[in-house]
């Protein structure tokens, strides 16, 4: 045989699957730059150019258009994965001096004996943020928003390195085996609830949202009630209240008294 | 003949016992979120499920099934000893430390984000080493296809490229360029996030890197059951080939057409212009046409074999055919789920229908009609007809064989026809347990039921599978002689230049893959501004 | 095969949207569009409705969508974290929501009624949790409504 040429205009496959190929991708190229850009409702055009970029997905930045402000003040704070990857001993040692006035509330080692929550142990993001906010003004205490006029920054970051650092207190019910209500175990897809554990920890652990384990069930009722009836704003996008609000009082309940009792040291695993 | 008889059962067994352990997965799934079973306490457990069920049934069972009839193809057609049988069996540890290395964190539940990897979300990176390990395995296999075929035809200048072969060789230059898409995804793009060098990731531009891969591989998938329907079945039920030509062309169909037109997984995304998802969409349209001139060629080979066993007229053929051999079963099951799949999949490709279906349960029902029905019933028939002559004992249970063939069947229909309908329903994928007790997804609950007991059927089916091969193990040893393929109607004696090789399909491939995806790819790569922070998952306390 | 696809492209309601559009998912709660004041939905001069909405790990914001019936709908949406999808049973509304991009979709329902609003995309653990819905009314009461409040929704 012969070796006849493959790539060359006197064979018919070469000359054929490369004009088909061309020609449904020419076709289907026109149609879709030069065509389909002007046919689609609400598309205004400026141009050829214009249409051909569109088509091809040149991407812009989202339109700004009225916006609705908020009446009330939100959280301002970015968080990202990347923070606290490795605090500095110097910032944990300077958030240890710093911590001291908060010991009367939270406990000289993060632990509480009010109904203060508890820090030691607690995810950096978590102490970063809600101080910020409560700098900023998106979340208001009576006691703690006072102590944070006089925080910089880099005392929050600080301070936050620190709690961190101590070690989460062993759980104080060591004898309760009970069974997890379904409101923290599953949730309640229907009304959008996720288990609890699938950002608080547990489960998975989102930036932002707090340890609950050993928390005070006064301290968790009082902040579900808040969120739900929107008192409290500063979870970012409604994050917390799209939760709490579905839930109902006793669904609160369940879920602060097992969170308070649950001993820490079965959990999470 | 047959030299590398251990390399090749080592593909087969390594395939089937991660097949069976992902069947196990799958069914415990289906049981799990479906109203027999109570919620689930943790669902992160249900994610990690479904992503060692992902993993192994996407990239390790098909491609290790792919690699093994790969061999035996190679040596059996080419009548050649294999080339590079140890770099054949580097390439087969390569996928046993990747498959051990992916599963290690996904077992320890440290990297829940299914098959897809879909980032932001960032898992452990040794799942995503696992499976670039897989991958390169598997590229091995690739580059050793085309070197054996090369050094034939050195030697055998003029002389046509045997079918099985050709097939072999563009199934597997298929697989090198579409699995490019996910590599570059996870070197480039996903493994420097996940080690710690960077903590944004473009989450539109994997999602296109990734539909790159995602479709093709559906034909990848499919590429050993297409050279069992041509070069098995005809042979097998005593018939003819009808047309080797129309083989090679629907081979080399699939080279072309099958790799640009991935963006049609993206056409709900907000990352890729509208342009392109036409482009797109129009080529999807091609791809049909491979499937309908098999579909045609093996209806006609099919009925060649039922004239010459004496059937008559316009219908008789039909039942003149060998009903008993479990080919001719497994075949017409095949294709029965292949139509039904490829109706699914009509929809799917076009924009507008697909709105109503995007990423329900329709879409998970589609692909297991496709992948576990039409193109796994095929495996199941190659290692049938394989065995005999990688063991040297024969498999003589035929009635046991038609049982396991049937229950496959059943259970495949049982359990994707409900996952249709649920779909168009609008219920969603990938979620570990819904709530049957509200009215809106109560309808739901009866199908989800069937489709679970159809999973229950598929285990006892592979459970079968299984013990007919064990069986063989003991059945007196034979000579099974040499491994044949099926006979065209009109041999070739002379192929034109264009279907005795790939090159000018390669081309095609590759130049389409560049006008269809480089503008979309590059464009997103220059851009700082649309990179997103990772979310890792896995962080329990 | 093409010109069925082209021809259906063109005269169907149901089209990709027409351009690619960025934002930030980090700092949508900052201000801009998507700053959780001004979601939920819109009555835009020309009378039709634009609803925007944001995806985040496990809810839909607003939880609950109010639209007329029998008016052009533009939904703006966009995730804050991961990829989420957005589907609205027994409709062909349904896009994926991509950190870094905005979606866009036309819609319009002629029929009054409430729908579940499921994310369709593994968005990580919790998932399952994911569901909003949409509730239909007639154009009146929509009126009625955005009369005293700029941004509607039928979040309790």
């Amino acid at each position: 045989m012969i070796e006849e040429r493959l790539f060359s205009l006197k064979n018919i496959w070469f000359v054929g699957s490369v004009g088909a190929a061309a020609s449904v991708l020419v076709v289907s190229g026109g149609l879709a730059f030069l065509v389909l850009p002007y046919t689609e409702r609400g598309n205004r055009i400026a141009g050829i150019w214009d249409a051909i970029c569109s088509a091809a997905g040149v991407p812009k930045k989202s339109s700004q258009s009225e916006t609705v402000a908020s009446q009330t003040k939100l959280s301002s704070v970015v968080l990202n994965s990347d923070m606290f990857k490795h605090p500095a001993p110097v910032s944990i040692g300077r958030g240890a001096t710093l911590a001291q006035q908060c010991a009367i509330c939270h406990g000289p080692t993060g632990v509480s004996r009010a109904d203060s929550p508890n820090l030691a142990g607690q995810y950096p993001s978590v102490i970063y943020k809600q101080l910020h906010d409560f700098k900023t003004g998106a979340r208001v205490n009576a006691v703690m928003s006072p102590f944070l006029a006089s925080m910089t920054e880099q005392d929050i970051l600080d301070v936050a390195s620190y709690y961190a650092f101590l070690p989460r207190p062993p759980g104080y019910h060591p004898d309760t085996a009970e069974v997890a209500p379904t409101i923290v175990e599953s949730g309640a897809p229907m009304r959008g609830i996720a288990p609890c554990g699938s950002c608080h920890g547990g489960i998975e652990n989102k930036a932002g949202s707090p340890w609950l384990e050993g928390q005070s069930a006064v301290y968790i009722k009082a902040q579900l009630h808040a969120f739900a009836n929107g008192s409290r704003t500063n979870d970012i996008s409604l994050q917390m209240r799209n939760v709490a609000r579905q839930m109902i009082d006793k669904e609160i309940d369940q879920a602060a008294e097992y969170y308070a009792s649950k001993p820490l040291t079965e959990s999470g695993e | 003949m047959l030299n590398s008889k251990r390399l090749i059962l080592a593909h087969f067994w390594l395939a089937f016992a991660l097949f069976g352990l992902a069947l196990l997965l799958g069914a415990w799934q289906m049981f799990i979120r479906s109203p027999m079973a109570a919620w689930i306490g943790n669902p992160e457990w249900y994610y990690r499920s479904l992503t060692a069920h992902g993993t192994i049934m996407a990239y390790v069972f098909p491609t290790l099934i792919a690699m093994g009839f790969g061999y035996a193809i190679s040596e059996s057609s080419l009548k050649q000893a294999l080339i590079g049988a140890r770099w054949a069996w580097i390439g087969f540890w390569l996928i046993v430390v990747g498959t051990v290395t992916s599963m290690i964190p996904v077992s320890l539940g440290l990297a829940s984000v299914l098959y897809t990897f879909y980032p932001p979300l960032i898992g452990n990176p040794f799942y995503y080493i696992g499976i670039v390990l897989v991958v390169g395995g598997s590229w091995i296999w690739v580059a050793l296809m085309a070197i054996n075929l090369a050094s034939w035809k050195r030697s055998n200048r003029g002389v046509p490229v045997p079918l099985a072969m050709y097939a072999n060789v563009a199934s597997s230059w298929l697989w090198g360029w579409t699995a490019v898409g996910a590599a570059l995804e996870l070197v480039l793009q996903i493994l420097p996030v996940a080690l710690g060098f960077k903590s944004t990731i473009d989450a539109g531009l994997a999602r296109v890197f990734f539909s790159w891969t995602l479709h093709a591989i559906v034909y990848f998938w499919l590429m050993p059951t297409y050279i069992a329907y041509y070069t098995i079945v005809p042979r097998a039920i005593g018939g003819k080939l009808y047309s080797d030509s129309m083989a090679r062309i629907s081979f080399v169909l699939f080279l072309v057409v099958a790799m640009p037109i991935g963006i049609h997984h993206t056409f709900a995304d907000p990352q890729v212009g509208a342009g392109f998802k036409f482009i797109h969409s129009a080529f999807t349209a091609i791809v049909a046409l491979p499937t309908l001139l098999t579909v045609f060629t093996i209806c006609a080979s099919v009925e060649i074999a039922g004239r010459l066993r004496g059937g008559r007229g316009p219908f008789g053929w039909l039942t003149a055919l060998p009903w008993q051999n479990p080919v001719m079963l497994a075949v017409a099951f095949s294709f029965i789920m292949l139509g039904f799949g490829g109706a699914g999949g009509l929809i799917n490709m076009s924009y507008q229908l697909d709105a109503s279906i995007h990423n329900t349960q329709w879409i998970t029902g589609h692909f297991h009609l496709i992948f576990g029905g039409a193109i796994v019933i095929m495996y199941f028939v190659i290692a049938y007809d394989l065995w005999p002559h990688l063991t040297g004992r024969e498999i003589r249970n035929l009635h046991l064989m038609r049982v396991q063939l049937w229950l496959w069947f059943v259970g495949m229909i049982v359990t994707t026809f409900p996952w249709h309908y649920v779909g168009v329903l609008g219920m969603p994928r990938r979620m570990a347990f819904f709530d049957y007790t509200d009215p809106a997804i109560a309808p739901d609950a009866i199908p989800v039921v069937m489709s679970a007991f159809g999973g229950f059927l598929l285990v006892v089916s592979a459970g079968v599978f299984f013990a007919i091969l064990y069986k063989s193990q003991r059945s007196p040893l034979c000579d099974a002689g040499p491994y044949r393929f099926s006979v065209a109607v009109h041999p070739q004696t002379k192929v034109p230049v264009a279907l005795n090789g790939h090159a000018l399909w390669i081309a095609l491939m590759i130049g389409l893959t560049v006008t269809n995806y480089g503008f979309p790819i590059a464009q997103l790569t220059v851009r700082s501004d649309t990179s997103v922070p990772a979310y890792y998952v896995g962080t329990r306390k | 095969m093409t010109g069925m696809a082209a021809y259906a492209g063109v005269h169907q309601a149901t089209m990709p949207q027409a351009r690619v559009e960025t934002v930030d998912p980090t700092t949508l709660h900052l201000g801009g569009e998507f700053v959780e004041s001004n979601l939920g939905s819109a009555i835009e001069p020309d009378g039709s409705v634009t609803v925007r909405a944001i995806g985040q790990q496990y809810s839909f914001t607003p939880q609950c969508i109010l639209v007329p019936a029998n008016t052009p709908i533009k939904i703006r949406a966009t995730s804050a974290d991961v990829v989420h999808g957005l589907l609205i049973q027994q409709t062909n509304v349904n896009a994926m929501l991509v950190p870094g991009y905005v979606s866009v979709l036309t819609a319009s329902f002629t029929q009054p009624g409430e729908h579940l609003m499921p994310c369709q995309e593994f968005c990580s653990v919790g998932h399952e949790g994911m569901w909003g819905r949409v509730k239909i009314i007639p154009k009146e009461d929509f009126l009625a409504i955005a009369a005293t409040q700029r941004r509607l929704s039928c979040v309790e």
